[in-house]
Formats: C-alpha cells, structure tokens, sequence
C-alpha cells in the first residue's frame, strides 16, 4: 500500500544524493536499479493520482467528475507537452530523447499543479495536492539520476516553484476548472506513458551483478 | 482545429448571488460560429435545464431563466453550461451562491509557558455558508499598538491560529476574528485578555509509579515540575487521576496542592493500574489565579503487591496441589519407567494401572485424594 509506495519513493530519492562516501558502487548498479525504481515510482504516482483527482475532481463539481466527460480543448497555449505521440515516432526514440522528454513534461507538470496547491478551497485538497507535489519532485529527481548515470545532460528549462513563463491564467473561472481537468488528464496519461517508457529502457539497460568495495578501515 | 475565438460567451461570467435570488443568464455565439440560439441548450452542474426557461434574444443569444437558487453544490461554484445541439461545450460560468458569513463566535485562547498564543474559535451559529470563507485572526495591545495579523492557521484544528512570538506581558490584548467570503464580512466580538491569564504548561515529567513496601493497598507517586516553569514564579498544582487496567474509568484526585509526590491508598491489591499527572500553573507572579490544566502526562503503570496469607487472595491450596501434581507427575514417570519393559507404549490402561497404584500410595500415606 502506501507505506511500500513511501519507502519506493524515498529509495529513489536517496539513490540520487551525491555518492555515500563509505560506499563505492559500481556505474551500472546505479543505472539499472534507478530505472526499476523510477518505474516503481511512476506506478506508486499513477495509484496516488486516481485519488486525487477523484477527490479533485469532485471539488470541480459535474459535469468535470463525470467518467464521460470530454470538454474541448479550447485554442490557449499549449501548457504541457502531450503525452501522446505517434507509435514509430515513440518506438523510434533514443533513450536520450525518451528521458529528456519524461524530464521536461514532469518539471512542467509539477510547476503547475504547484501553482494550483495555492488557489484550491479545502484544507484536504491542499494536503493531498501537497503530498503529490512532494512525490512528482521525487520522480522528477529519479529521472534526473538515470540520465546522469547514463551520462546524459538534464534539459534545460523551468526548475523554480514559480509558474512557467508563455502559460497565461485562464480569464474566467469556468476556463480555469478546464485547465486544470486538462492538468489532471495529463499528467494520468503521462504516468501511463511513462511505465511504458521505464519498461523499454529496462530492457536495455539491464541490473548489473552489484560490485560493492567497502572501505575496511576498522568496520 | 478550434477556432482563436472563444466559441460562445456567458454573461454574466462567474457571479456572486444570495441564496434564494433569481438569475437571467445569456451565451452569446461568436460571430464566425456557424451555430444559431436554437442550435443551443443549457445545463446546471451537469443537469439540462428546461427549455421552458429559455428565450432567444436574438438569432445568436440564448437566455435562460434561474429562479430562487439554493445553496451551491460546491464551493468551487455552480457549473451553468451552454451547450451546442450535439452536447459539445461552448461556454461556462461559475455561480457562487451562498450567504454572507455569521460572526465567529467562542474566542478561547491559551499560552504555553507564556512564550506564545494560539486560539480557536468556532464560525457562526449558521455554519454553512455554501461559500469558501477565510478566517482572519488580528490582535492588539489594548490602547496602543496597530493591529496585527496571525499568520499560522490550522496548529489546533480547522478554526485556529498560532502567534509564536513577539507578546507583551502585564498588558491586556484585544483578540477578535474576521470571517470573510464573495459576500461580505463578519467580525467577532472582542475579546480581551492577558497573558498571564490563560498560561498553560508542559504535562509533569519522570512520573514515577512505585509500591509502598508490602502494603498492597497503596500505591507512591512522583514526578518532577515541569522545566518550563522553573524559569517563572509559578507555583504549580497538580491532580492526578488512575483507573485499573481494564476498566476506563478514571478516578481523580484534586487536591495534590503543590507537591510533587503523592500515595495512593484504598487499592486493590495484586492489581496493575495507570496514573497520570497534570499540571496547572497558578499564582503566577502572585496573581493567585489559576492558569490552564496542561496535559494529562503519558500514563505510567504499576501493580500493588499480591499477599501470600491473605484468604480468597492467593489460595493456599491451589499453591500445595500444584506442587503435589508435580511430585506425583514425577513418579509417574519414574514408576513407568520400571514397568514399561523396552516399550514407550503409554496407553489409557497404562495410566490406570498408574492411578490405582496412586490411590493404594495415598491410602497408606494419609494423604488426601487428589
């Protein structure tokens, strides 16, 4: 339950600190078993989701907790990259491109439902919001581990808790509710996705034998 | 490709109402929609409204009528809805219905140690006001000082704040909380303390339950004071309450004064019971008015001594039969030993044989039938 989906979260958080000085583990430990924990992490958020929009969503009020509704997406700037992509283009991805990819959406992601722990009306909805938050940044991180131990640079882009720049507030209240439906669908279909992205990339980078050298210095 | 346009607008756009009042919404098309007022319908928290209420106002307006609206469903608002024929979403509005707030009423607030405030309060006597309403709690040093602002809500339940740091002693503060929503403001009553009034402290630490020698009816008590106020002139009472392991009921006894040590009497003996201490910091600086009751401290355990010789305690019988099952348990073994030839073959007649043996034994020794 909760309590494996803390532990996960926490592991993965842990394993990107800068290397624990008595331990000296090898390169591939720390690629194959980020990626397992990523994966882990991103099905622990998918699980964590489902309640809270539910709970969100309920909040919105109908027809926005509906489990047929579908409102148009209205012309406004494209806040978060989508999820969806076509089959050979997301078959046809470096690992490089895949990362990168989950690491921008996630920043953004979290920018703002960050922005929307701020607005929200009930004291559970915050906490639940905040909690979520705080599990995004551990994937966010995770993410970032792997492409670090696989030798790749982080994206570029928005890092702050401020709201992105070229996102501009929705101008009335019913639109608003809309945006953050389209939020909260996003980030489900990201989760989705991402599982599919995790899975593949453990395939090619397998869990290497663990090679620990302990420094034996009166242990 | 949706067109840059908002397809259709709704006026008015997100309005603040009083419950019970009546409303004329309009969706307005966009001049480039290829839709007419007929083409349109309505619909309020995801329910269609009837076409009775409607009238077209021109070839691209709509107008619905909404008479003696309730309460909002949630506080985000109503979700009124103009829809094209096919279900498709062209505009929406929010309504906030609801009331304006009730006076906060119920100010009780405390100091720990008089090193901060927290207070709670409860909202008006109506409660529900359909509407998200924000609570403000602002204090002031009586006859001088501005008003100011707490700013940690939350710390002892939905309707309380925290001041941390910054209060005067020896003068009074004026403590009052706005409550306020899309509809107006309430303001409470004033409420008008000291600090030194309403100082509560830590629960008594190292509560120490022991017996009292053998006495099986008694039970000592000790603690020390809490840390906080050595640092004061406190005098301090305590009370102290207990209850036996498996019941709930707590028994209190209130006049322990200023000590830090009590006894217990009339227990039961050979029964384990739970003690708790709190603390009351009173006559502070020699005001000779009593503070707040602090916490009851974590319960302590503790048993009073079982006697050996007293009737219907212990039964002495019990205690002499146990020690002869033993013995004879012990030479039945021994006498199974000699008898049962190579075999362990501890049958029922086997055993028989054993307790006719047994009773021929206690026959000749005198002894009483098990």
């Amino acid at each position: 339950g909760d309590s494996w989906g803390i532990f996960t979260f926490l592991c993965a958080a842990l394993c990107n600190l800068p290397a624990l000085p008595a331990l000296n583990c090898s390169e591939e430990l720390g690629a194959g078993q980020s990626i397992q924990q990523t994966y882990d992490l991103t099905r622990y958020l998918e699980h964590q989701l489902r309640t809270l929009a539910g709970t969100y969503l309920n909040y919105l009020g109908p027809p926005f907790n509906e489990p047929d509704f579908n409102p148009p997406r209205l012309a406004r700037a494209e806040r978060v990259p989508s999820a969806t992509v076509d089959l050979d283009l997301w078959r046809g991805l470096t690992d490089n491109a895949r990362l990168a990819a989950n690491y921008r959406a996630y920043s953004r992601l979290l920018c703002y439902l960050r922005v929307l722990d701020g607005q929200v009306g009930t004291a559970e909805l915050r906490h639940r919001l905040a909690h979520f938050c705080a599990s995004l940044q551990g994937l966010v991180l995770s993410i970032g581990g792997v492409m670090s131990s696989l030798g790749y640079p982080l994206p570029a882009g928005p890092a702050g808790p401020s709201a992105p720049p070229g996102a501009p507030a929705a101008p009335n209240d019913f639109l608003k509710k809309m945006d953050d439906f389209w939020l909260l669908k996003e980030l489900q279909t990201w989760l989705w996705r991402s599982a599919k992205d995790f899975n593949r990339l453990k395939k090619k980078v397998p869990p290497a034998v663990v090679t620990l050298r302990l420094e034996a210095r009166g242990f | 490709v949706s067109p840059a346009a908002d397809p259709a607008v709704i006026s008015p756009q997100d309005p603040t109402l009083l419950i019970g009042s009546s409303l004329v919404a309009t969706c307005t098309l966009s001049p480039d929609f290829p839709l007419k007022a007929e083409d349109l319908y309505w619909t309020l928290n995801g329910r269609r409204l009837p076409a009775a209420s409607y009238s077209a106002l021109g070839p691209s307006t709509l107008s619905v009528a909404l008479a003696r609206l309730n309460g909002s469903r949630q506080q985000s608002g109503d979700n009124l809805v103009c829809h094209s024929r096919d279900g498709g979403i062209l505009a929406g509005s929010c309504l906030y219905v609801g009331l304006p707030p009730e006076k906060p009423v119920n100010i009780t607030c405390w100091s720990k140690n008089m090193k901060d405030l927290t207070c709670k309060w409860a909202p008006g006597t109506e409660g529900e006001t359909f509407l998200h309403t924000n609570y403000t709690l602002k204090y002031k040093r009586r006859w001088y000082g501005q008003d100011n602002t707490c700013q940690e809500y939350h710390t002892a339940g939905t309707y309380s704040c925290h001041i941390p740091k910054d209060l005067a002693l020896f003068t009074p503060y004026e403590i009052w909380v706005e409550a306020s929503n899309r509809l107006g403001v309430a303001v409470s009553d004033v409420v008008m303390l000291d600090i030194l009034d309403v100082v509560t402290t830590d629960p008594p630490s190292d509560v120490h339950v022991s017996r009292v020698g053998d006495l099986e009816d008694q039970l000592s008590v000790r603690w020390s004071s809490p840390p906080a106020l050595k640092d004061f002139l406190f005098q301090a009472k305590y009370q102290i309450q207990y209850r036996v392991e498996d019941s709930s009921e707590w028994k209190v006894v209130d006049d322990v004064g200023n000590q830090t040590s009590c006894r217990l009497a009339g227990l039961r003996p050979g029964t384990v019971y739970f003690v708790q201490v709190r603390c009351n910091p009173f006559s502070i600086y020699g005001s000779k008015k009593a503070g707040i009751w602090s916490d009851w401290s974590n319960p302590t355990a503790a048993s009073t001594p079982r006697s050996e010789r007293v009737a219907g305690g212990c039964d002495p019988k019990g205690g002499e039969q146990n020690t002869t099952l033993r013995r004879e348990l012990k030479q039945f073994f021994g006498w199974v030993k000699k008898h049962a030839y190579g075999c362990s073959n501890l049958g029922i007649k086997l055993y028989d044989q054993w307790r006719v043996w047994l009773q021929k034994s206690h026959k000749t020794r005198g002894l009483a039938q098990p």
